[in-house]
């Protein structure tokens, strides 16, 4: 996995020095010293990161990153997911047309779906074009909806996340157990979406900590779309730290 | 009228119904199974929503996701287009119990002729004639040799649960008919569960005619005359035409004013087509009923220059016909070529791929009703149906004129069609002269009638 995207718990080096260790691991730590350290990691995405997690969700920010005494905690968001999964069809363009006035959505009425204008690699023109215009004034790459990383959104997006999708075309609820930072399991319970008064259940699609919401509750949704994200990193980085102190 | 309808379908007949709603005003909302998110009527509509993954079963087929998708768009008509969902029945019923309306006959409609059996009975008992056959259903082999020698030989035994030729056999002799009966019964109990056997007359050498009807709410019907597919691949039209060559003006008349009557007297509504099987001596024999807009609708559209999709739309909104039979005049001839992605040089297998180049004809009474595009991917999924071809004139002979022009300047590349099938066609003999006969193309052989074609 590509390094800019894990989430990283590391002591830095600044705390190490302070509490007068040495830095790194080295074969003179104790396993008392260890085991202490595994305990913090266990912890830190126990507690920690869940809560980082959501903050980084809701706040639209590329990185949170805190320190809690020797160690400092830096949760980093993919360069291209921040416009990516809200782009959606949410952002259809106005179909308002002459001649066509009233064709805007009942109020509650259907969001979710896609409009039949919005091509996918509309995005990915657009960030090409952004960074290929070298004669734009500087900073027109970084505020390209791509972000830094530039790149088009063609690419597999993020291995380091899941997407629970809708399984029905019909009105989606959250299961209120399985609010932002839990974490769950594969073929957890995330929803439900309902059919004509029959719930289809929405499961987690991978083992991680629940993320973003992409739709609101109630909110009518098609087959096939996105509704929650799992971040997997968080997790694999807190299954590592487990497994890392039970050996 | 409706405000907003679901058009629960695919292809070229979404297409057809989103112009149509587009005509009257009326928003619309195409539902797409995964495997058509590129498809051209979900990139022309005003909204579209996806329903369910490339199996059909889960998508255009199921019920509450169709219903599901029409409640949270805020429609409130569904559209079922043809194949798929348009005659269920009980489909009809659950929109209706979701206070939407199926644009089709009401489901009291649909159920009264859902049954072939009881309906050719219904519609026999309202002066269409049927084809003679067994008082009902065959008790034992005894009853079946009583009533085979009434009705006379050769004769079709026939599953009463059947279709698709399942369990169906000719007959030219008692003798025949006795040993052919245990077979039957046992094809017939494998297929459909159920044995039960009743005889037809065996028409040889006849033609597919069917009756365009459009029948209000209120009861006042017209019909939209005839149209001749008999020219069939394997029981499937591929090419349609009106009028039928095989009948004079008057016989053509009979046919439809009484088939109108008949329907209407049923209590049919909303559009329809009866279908019928016209003898060598123009005697014709009620089939089946068709309760749906049908793949080849434009063929009387062309003829008679009515809309029948927003008629279809406007009888099922509860507004009167609003014309009369008089007021309907067929003009010149017609003909519709169904282009499919299947290769006539290799038993007419179907094809998927991609559509490198697409270039519809045109010219004057050129029709071209499809959803392809350069770059479109045929999705293997669903039939095999790539567009229609109409074409228009005057006469039948200046049709096929028309048609031999129009068919070479239709290119689609990237895919094997059957255009070559529609140009050995229109350079035979049987076609030219109007002597096509539904078992013609498969008796003759399509690899014939290429090689004929190649050869002049």
């Amino acid at each position: 996995m590509p390094a800019d995207r894990r989430p990283s718990a590391q002591r830095s080096g600044r705390a190490a020095a302070r509490g007068g260790e040495p830095a790194g691991s080295s074969p003179e730590r104790s396993v008392a010293d260890r085991a202490a350290d595994h305990a913090a990691i266990d912890r830190l995405a126990d507690e920690l990161l869940p809560a980082l997690i959501a903050k980084l969700s809701a706040s639209g920010l590329g990185e949170i990153e805190v320190g809690e005494g020797p160690w400092t905690v830096r949760v980093r968001r993919p360069a291209d997911a921040a416009g990516q999964h809200n782009r959606r069809s949410t952002d259809r363009p106005s179909r308002a047309q002459p001649g066509h006035a009233g064709h805007g959505h009942p109020p509650g009425g259907f969001e979710g779906h896609r409009s039949a204008r919005e091509t996918r690699p509309v995005a990915g023109a657009g960030a090409a074009q952004a960074s290929s215009n070298g004669s734009g004034p500087a900073g027109t790459t970084g505020a390209a909806p791509a972000g830094r990383g530039g790149r088009g959104t063609g690419t597999d997006p993020d291995a380091h996340r899941a997407i629970a999708t809708s399984p029905a075309v019909g009105i989606f609820q959250p299961r209120a157990e399985a609010k932002t930072g839990t974490r769950v399991r594969s073929g957890d319970r995330l929803g439900a979406v309902d059919v004509l008064g029959v719930p289809q259940e929405v499961v987690a699609p991978a083992d991680g900590i629940v993320g973003a919401s992409l739709v609101e509750p109630g909110q009518a949704v098609e087959y096939g779309q996105e509704l929650i994200v799992i971040e997997l990193a968080a997790a694999r980085a807190a299954e590592r730290a487990g497994e890392a102190s039970e050996a | 009228m409706f405000h907003k309808i679901l058009i629960a379908n695919r292809g070229e007949i979404a297409l057809r119904v989103l112009r149509a709603c587009r005509t009257l005003g009326i928003e619309a909302v195409v539902a797409y199974s995964e495997a058509d998110r590129e498809s051209l009527p979900v990139q022309l509509a005003d909204e579209a929503i996806c329903i369910g993954p490339a199996d059909a079963r889960r998508s255009y087929l199921s019920a509450p996701a169709v219903i599901s998708a029409a409640i949270v768009t805020g429609c409130d008509a569904i559209h079922p287009g043809y194949g798929f969902l348009s005659e269920d029945e009980g489909f009809a019923e659950v929109v209706r119990a979701h206070d939407l309306t199926f644009i089709g006959p009401p489901a009291n409609v649909l159920d009264r002729f859902s049954n072939k059996e009881s309906t050719r009975r219904l519609l026999g008992s309202l002066g269409l004639p049927t084809i003679p056959g067994s008082n009902g259903i065959l008790r034992d082999d005894a009853h079946a040799l009583e009533e085979g020698e009434r009705v006379g030989y050769p004769l079709l035994i026939k599953p009463a649960a059947g279709g698709g030729g399942k369990g169906m056999r000719m007959v030219r002799t008692p003798r025949e008919l006795e040993a052919s009966l245990n077979v039957c019964r046992s094809e017939a109990r494998s297929a459909f569960g159920d044995d039960s056997l009743y005889l037809e007359k065996w028409l040889d050498e006849t033609r597919h005619v069917e009756v365009q009807v459009a029948v209000d709410h209120y009861g006042r019907g017209i019909h939209l005359g005839e149209r001749d597919c008999s020219v069939q691949r394997r029981h499937q039209k591929i090419l349609e035409e009106g009028p039928t060559p095989a009948l004079s003006p008057e016989a053509r008349n009979d046919l439809c004013t009484r088939a109108v009557r008949a329907v209407v007297s049923a209590g049919y509504e909303n559009v329809g087509t009866l279908e019928f099987l016209v003898d060598r001596d123009g005697n014709f024999y009620f089939i089946e009923i068709n309760c749906r807009i049908q793949v080849e609708h434009p063929v009387t559209e062309m003829l008679t220059g009515i809309d029948l999709v927003t008629t279809q739309i406007r009888i099922a909104a509860g507004e009167p016909l609003g014309y009369s039979q008089a007021d309907v005049v067929t003009r010149g001839h017609a003909i519709e070529f169904r282009i499919n992605a299947e290769d006539p040089a290799r038993e007419f297998r179907p094809a998927a791929g991609v559509v490198e180049r697409y270039l519809a004809p045109g010219g004057p009474g050129v029709r071209m009703d499809s959803h392809l595009y350069a770059g479109y991917e045929v999705p293997p999924f669903y039939d095999s149906l790539l567009g229609k071809l109409i074409v228009w004139a005057p006469t039948r002979q200046a049709a096929i004129e028309r048609s031999q022009v129009a068919l070479g300047e239709l290119i689609v590349d990237g895919l094997v069609t059957n255009i070559p099938i529609h140009q050995a066609l229109l350079a035979s003999e049987a076609f030219l002269e109007g002597r096509m006969t539904t078992n013609l193309l498969d008796r003759v052989g399509s690899s014939a009638f290429l090689a004929a074609a190649a050869r002049s």
